[in-house]
């Protein structure tokens, strides 16, 4: 194993972090390595000077801060958004209001008020014996030609009255 | 109460201590007296250790130091009174704090004079040791936030490798790697420091 692959064995070692068989190992070579040994008494400067900072604490006002905020913050009554119920309680006003609008709108009065109808008998169609034709015959038959009819009809209000203009074909 | 204060004074209680089974039991009452005696025990050292995982930003420790008591209080019903519970406070803290870090990224970096804010050194008159406190400070800064989560656990908070494990969330292994890795760095950084005149 070269000096550069026991570095980071090296950065261990020095604090005791290395297990059993890997200290002994690098314990050898730093027996009879003078690189070695320079690096990992230059670990050890740097890992004091880092052990330093253990000594650091922070100021009393800091830590008030912190304390001040956190308990007010758990002393708040809880705010839960607001807008929920807003939306719930505008949709029910809206639903009510649509509800009122239905029911107050005014039917609209009938333009003509209903009257007894008088039902006329039915018309009497005078059977008519059907008469069978053949494709061939029936294009032979001439179009029956008449004048149009003229039917009037009369309803119940003297003002409205129906004509009809009907052919003799039925059209 | 006198026996409380001086847990507060040595700031070293551990959630088997009677007193403090008694205060969290309180606490999940829904005592906020016996929550606040909770906070003054770990408050320094949670903020201590922000500052340190934070390179130092002062607003951005008592932010994430806020936020770690708020979970805190959160999880207090499902607190293990019997469970180490400096780690688990600790855990939080690294998390919070990796949390501020990415949220920072975005942000604009913190000048010289704003860095070190509220953080006192023991040694305020030893200029030497201050300059050199302030480039350990520095080296650590230029660290990757795991490498230096894992030495501030190691060798400033004084965990165990598998104590930092496990407040970090990963192997023994991988822990002990990366406190190597940022030793290695720290003593190259302060070699270069001190070879460069400043």
């Amino acid at each position: 194993m070269n000096c550069a692959k026991f570095e980071p064995l090296i950065a261990l070692y020095v604090e005791s972090d290395l297990p059993a068989g890997d200290a002994r190992l690098v314990e050898a070579h730093l027996e009879t390595c003078q690189d070695c040994r320079e690096f990992a008494s230059e670990m050890r400067d740097s890992q004091a000077a880092l052990k330093e900072l253990r000594m650091d604490f922070v100021e009393e006002s800091a830590l008030q801060e912190v304390r001040a905020e956190v308990l007010n913050r758990l002393s708040a009554p809880r705010r839960t958004a607001a807008w929920p119920k807003y939306a719930v309680a505008a949709m029910v006003l809206a639903g009510l209001w649509a509800g009122w609008l239905w029911r107050a709108q005014p039917v609209a009065p009938l333009a003509v008020q209903p009257r007894a109808a008088v039902i006329a008998p039915p018309p009497v169609i005078p059977r008519v014996r059907p008469v069978r034709v053949s494709k061939h015959r029936a294009r032979a038959v001439p179009a029956f030609k008449s004048e149009p009819m003229l039917v009037k009809i009369v309803t119940d209000d003297p003002q409205v009255v129906i004509y009809w203009l009907v052919g003799q074909n039925g059209g | 109460m006198q026996e409380l204060a001086l847990l507060m004074e040595s700031g070293c209680v551990d959630a088997r201590d009677e007193e403090f089974v008694r205060l969290v039991k309180q606490a999940k009452a829904g005592d906020m007296a016996a929550f606040e005696a909770i906070m003054r025990l770990y408050e320094r050292r949670v903020l201590l250790t922000a500052l340190r995982l934070l390179n130092r930003n002062l607003e951005d420790a008592k932010d994430a130091a806020q936020q770690v008591f708020m979970r805190l209080h959160r999880s207090l019903g499902q607190l293990d009174e019997n469970r180490h519970f400096a780690s688990w406070l600790y855990r939080i803290t690294v998390n919070v704090c990796r949390d501020t870090l990415r949220a920072r990224a975005r942000r604009p970096m913190l000048s010289l004079e704003e860095a070190g804010a509220g953080l006192v050194s023991a040694a305020a008159d030893d200029t030497v040791r201050n300059e050199q406190r302030r480039m350990i400070y520095d080296a650590l800064a230029t660290l990757p936030e795991r490498e230096r989560t894992a030495v501030v656990l190691r060798d400033l908070e004084g965990f165990t490798t598998s104590e930092a494990a496990r407040i970090m969330g990963c192997s023994e292994v991988t822990v002990r790697s990366q406190i190597s890795n940022a030793r290695v760095k720290i003593r190259k950084y302060v070699q270069r420091r001190q070879r460069r005149p400043l």
